[in-house]
């Protein structure tokens, strides 16, 4: 058996050095033997040296207050940006006064009819539902205000993303120019991206909007790129060959064909707005994540939960309708649903007539005070003192002191060239010498910033989540690709948690763990878990059959084929889940900060709340060379053609 | 082959195309020319696709290109209306420099006067049948109303009725390529240009395309160039066959030529397995009648295969005479029709060896074409041992 798959290891030294792997960690080492006595003697301590460090706080604070000094003088602000910022803060507060007039029975029976039209009975049904939802949890105006900001936002965001990404399918030396730019992106957490908008437009509507934009358009031009790109050769050669000019060509058959990309593309980017949109309620968006955010600090679960469902529902029903919108299915026909237009029309009207377009007190269900006395019995009965298992609380405080501080202790006693050493070795061995060359100077740039300290603190927490996230995700996948049962169970719960915008995690955590790092961890694990499940459990499946039919003839037992065939063949889904992982952990792990994750997420509220930007902004740059590290270093030697999650 | 004229429709000379890195040297280069495939690519980093071509089209006939995957045939297809475009060469349609053209011209000659089917059928998917039909009356700017109705009148042509407003993605194969032959024919071309349309079909739907395409060729006498890597496909359709290896036409003529006088080892090897009394006509194995003969026995046309006549022979029992507008050019019997299956020399005093004569210009501008056939001829008994008939019958 072992001969098909396991390759011995030869022992001889000049084969030993044949292997790449061992070659690049003998050419590391080579460069480190010269290096790090240099290092060492000239700047000794296990920190980053203070002398490396650039500080950017005085420049950062000194451009702050000019730009808050001349926003309403300057010519850039009053001619360019003002202009920017005014259109946004129209257009969301009229969609938001349109939405406000149609009242709740309007927007639930347009949004219903959409729904119908787009996607048949069933998700019509299940919008209208989720709509009164809503309403009834008393949140309807605030579902409004982020349903306003969305709108304008994905409006905005498809526009910029078509057109950048006709740019690229067109063009290949934009896509070449393009694709490392959206990629890099696309693996930067949320967070980082709130800062910078907030220096030019302060806090606010606007920057809220664009904040949203800059995250959710580059999913539409990457999508679209791929999609101009992957049409078939021979039809557009068909199409050239009956004489078609650029024009016609791009119109009648490049973007027809991309449709489907096109649609996926308008379905991501409405799933990172309202991402986006719900986190930006710290720079000012308002609406149901603002309701989160306040409930969050002062710890009222109750209420959290109130706003969270809304979202959570939100979320679900408009990434259902736009899939559905995107697999082509037309069930409603056209003599059937211009009258139930009338229909939708006649009752938003009738609504608005008879003053009813306020949902009535009466309905309302107030579910916080009852999640609030479950919250507090948990928290007398659950949190500690259980026998045997201990409590919820016990369990944070002991992740914290057996793994969350010894690993941070670990990262700052190690000097830092070794650490930068260990990233490279990493980068290298997994990727090529470009990743690994890009990781080790993303981690310098973090020294340089001065801000090597909190940084290692937040790798700390995303090294302990990737590692549980791992263990249990792997664990899963394997389990969900050798039982269909267990996949068909699995997989609504997958559908439905990939969907959620990552803020929400944060209320069931909070409930369970209290605030701090330990529950910061727990909400990362729990939003990376789906993506890395559902990797590894694809992956897993999609090993050629007639290999795993191959060693099955052979007489190999279950656990044999899986750790001698599938695993090995399925390396690259691994090493994307293990990527994804790392990317998805680390997005959450900021957002922690919201819950006393404290680290490089706690410098931008901090910032944010205090209106230092200054502290803030080098907390960012410092997340986003974070995030670049984190991703090369696992990135695998083919860039991943896949979605994010 | 009746319709046959002799002016032009395409006039191809000197044609070259190569890929790669300063792909303009090689044909200018007669050391580079020279070169083979591996010795190029290891001196220049080029691939030359399309060698030193050079052919015409005449009005109204089946001009057949034909080799194996890689042989440069469809790049060659692709060079006459410039979808890909050539790296030297002449190509002349109605004697106007196809690589003159500017864009708009170019664009005409697309819309109006050569259209395409292609293997995959390059069906627009998001569009209905009839909508795909009338593509190319759209892209010329045909009002939407015009080019549906004559849309409508070719998918009945081609036999699709009842099928106008489904989508590509519902029709089979065969179906799928009778929409891409409505397509082309739509736009009323001067000449059809098939790039293997039929490779991709099962054989059976494979033979009723080509029936098709034969009663198309025969109701309307369009000129269509053929591109095939199915040799009984080529031998089926073709008035004439250019056989192509590596980039080069190594042999251009007519089916019986190519079967009957193979130019070298290449096309003798590749036309082995074909049933020659299928191909080749009675004057093959023609004889002088002696006078008793003149008078007696079954009639045939000079034009019918060897293959009718050893049925006429055999139900006869006499040779029979082959007999052209009420004239007798001499007799078949049982042992020289044995003789052609059998792949031996035809009798020294046969009348001409083989049926239609080419246009002498083209036929000697093709590399290496019509050798003498009484060379050929024992080198081919030599090595051929016949295969029994009917092995490929599923191919004619």
């Amino acid at each position: 058996m072992a001969t098909i798959t396991a390759p011995t290891s030869p022992r001889t030294l000049p084969s030993t050095l044949k292997r790449p792997a061992v070659r690049k960690l003998l050419t590391l080492a080579a460069i480190a033997a010269i290096l790090v006595p240099l290092l060492t003697t000239r700047w000794p301590g296990t920190t980053w040296p203070a002398q490396l460090t650039v500080d950017l706080t005085t420049p950062l604070t000194h451009t702050s207050d000019w730009i808050i000094d001349n926003r309403d003088t300057h010519p850039l602000f009053l001619y360019g940006l003002g202009h920017v910022s005014n259109a946004v803060v129209l257009s969301v507060r009229a969609v938001y006064l349109a939405l406000l007039t149609a009242g709740w029975p309007g927007v639930t029976a347009l949004a219903a009819l959409t729904a119908w039209r787009v996607a048949g009975p069933r998700l019509a049904a299940g919008t209208t539902a989720a709509f009164l939802t809503c309403a009834a949890l008393g949140m309807w105006v605030p579902t409004m205000q982020t349903l306003a900001l969305m709108v304008v936002a994905v409006a905005a965001s498809v526009a910029v993303g078509t057109v950048l990404g006709l740019a690229a399918g067109l063009s290949g030396r934009t896509d070449r120019a393009l694709r490392p730019v959206l990629d890099t992106m696309q693996v930067l957490p949320a967070f980082a991206y709130l800062l910078p908008v907030v220096l030019v437009f302060g806090i606010g509507v606007p920057a809220a909007v664009l904040a949203t934009v800059v995250y959710a358009a580059p999913p539409m031009a990457r999508l679209t790129a791929l999609g101009l790109r992957g049409a078939d050769r021979e039809v557009l050669e068909a199409v050239d060959s009956l004489g078609a000019t650029a024009r016609q060509r791009l119109l009648t058959a490049r973007i027809p064909l991309a449709r489907k990309d096109l649609l996926l593309g308008v379905n991501q980017t409405i799933m990172m707005a309202l991402s986006m949109a719900v986190i930006a309620s710290v720079i000012g968006a308002g609406g149901l994540g603002d309701r989160v955010y306040q409930a969050l600090a002062s710890v009222d679960v109750g209420a959290a939960l109130a706003a969270g469902i809304p979202i959570v529902l939100l979320a679900v029903v408009l990434d259902r309708v736009t899939a559905a919108a995107g697999a082509g299915v037309r069930p409603v026909r056209r003599a059937v649903w211009v009258p139930a237009l009338a229909a939708a029309a006649a009752v938003a009207l009738a609504a608005r007539l008879t003053g009813r377009t306020d949902w009535p007190t009466g309905w309302t269900l107030h579910i916080a005070e009852p999640v609030n006395r479950a919250v507090d019995w948990m928290t007398a009965h659950l949190y500690s003192g259980v026998p045997v298992v201990g409590g919820t609380a016990d369990w944070a405080a002991r992740f914290t002191t057996w793994i969350l501080d010894p690993v941070r202790a670990g990262l700052l006693w190690l000097p830092w060239w070794s650490v930068l050493l260990a990233v490279a070795a990493l980068a290298w061995l997994i990727g090529t010498w470009r990743t690994a060359l890009t990781a080790v100077l993303a981690l310098a740039a973090i020294g340089v910033l001065g801000v090597w300290k909190p940084s290692m603190d937040t790798l700390s927490q995303v090294l302990a989540a990737v590692a549980v996230t791992l263990v249990v995700g792997v664990a899963t996948g394997i389990a969900a690709a050798r039982s269909d049962r267990f996949e068909r169970l699995l997989r609504p719960v997958l559908d439905v948690c990939q969907t959620m915008p990552q803020f929400v995690y944060l209320i069931p955590v909070v409930a369970l763990f209290g605030v701090g790092r330990a529950p910061a961890v727990a909400a990362a694990v729990v939003y990376a878990l789906p993506a890395v499940v559902r990797i590894t459990t694809q992956g897993l499946r999609q090993v050629d059959p007639a290999a795993l039919e191959a060693a099955g003839s052979l007489g190999a037992t279950g656990w044999q084929q899986l750790r001698q065939v599938q695993l090995p063949l399925a390396r690259p889904a691994l090493l994307l889940a293990v990527n994804q992982g790392v990317v998805l952990v680390l997005a959450v792990v900021i957002i922690g900060g919201l819950v006393g994750g404290g680290a490089l997420g706690y410098d931008v509220v901090f910032g944010l709340a205090q209106g230092d930007l200054a502290t803030g902004l080098v907390a960012g740059a410092a997340i986003v060379c974070l995030g670049l590290m984190l991703d090369r270093v696992t990135q695998p030697t083919g860039r991943r053609t896949t979605k994010g999650a | 082959m009746s319709t046959v004229t002799t002016t032009p429709v395409f006039s191809v000379d000197g044609l070259w195309k190569v890929f790669g890195p300063k792909a303009d040297r090689v044909p200018a280069d007669p050391e580079l020319a020279a070169l083979g495939a591996a010795e190029l690519r290891a001196r220049t980093g080029c691939t030359a696709a399309v060698r030193d071509v050079s052919f015409d089209v005449r009005k109204g006939e089946v001009f057949v290109v034909m080799g194996l995957s890689g042989s440069g045939k469809s790049t060659l297809v692709r060079c006459l209306t410039r979808l890909i475009e050539p790296t030297a060469g002449t190509i002349a349609i109605d004697g106007e420099d196809v690589r003159a053209m500017d864009r708009s011209r170019l664009r005409a000659l697309r819309r109006h006067r050569a259209a395409m089917v292609f293997q995959h059928f390059g069906l627009l998917p998001h569009r209905t049948v009839l909508d795909n039909v009338a593509y190319g009356l759209e892209i010329q700017g045909v009002s939407r109303a015009e080019r549906r109705e004559r849309a409508a009148e070719f998918v009945a042509k081609v036999g699709l009725e009842g099928m106008e407003h489904r989508r590509p993605g519902q029709l089979s194969g065969g179906q799928r390529q009778r929409v891409g032959l409505a397509r082309a024919l739509a736009v009323d071309p001067e000449v059809l240009l098939f790039d293997e349309p039929f490779s991709a079909l099962d054989p059976l739907i494979r033979r009723d395309m080509q029936e098709e395409v034969v009663r198309l060729h025969r109701e309307e006498g369009r000129t269509m160039v053929f591109i095939t890597h199915d040799l009984g496909e080529a031998l089926k359709l073709g008035d004439r066959i250019a056989l192509m290896r590596d980039g080069r036409v190594v042999q251009l003529g007519t089916p019986e030529e190519i079967v009957a006088t193979p130019a070298d080892d290449y096309v003798r090897e590749f036309v082995r397995d074909v049933p020659r009394e299928q191909v080749l006509t009675v004057r093959t194995a023609m004889r002088i009648a002696t006078a008793e003969e003149a008078g007696s026995g079954p009639a045939i046309r000079p034009e019918a295969t060897v293959s009718e006549a050893i049925e006429a022979v055999a139900r006869a029992g006499t040779p029979a005479r082959v007999v052209d507008s009420g004239r007798c050019l001499g007799v078949v019997d049982a042992e020289g029709l044995l003789g052609v299956v059998a792949g031996a020399t035809p009798p020294a005093d046969a009348a001409p060896v083989v049926g239609t004569p080419s246009d002498p210009a083209a036929g000697s501008r093709a590399a290496g074409a019509a050798p003498d056939p009484m060379r050929a001829a024992p080198g081919q008994r030599r090595e051929a041992p016949r295969p029994p008939a009917g092995t490929n019958a599923e191919q004619i």
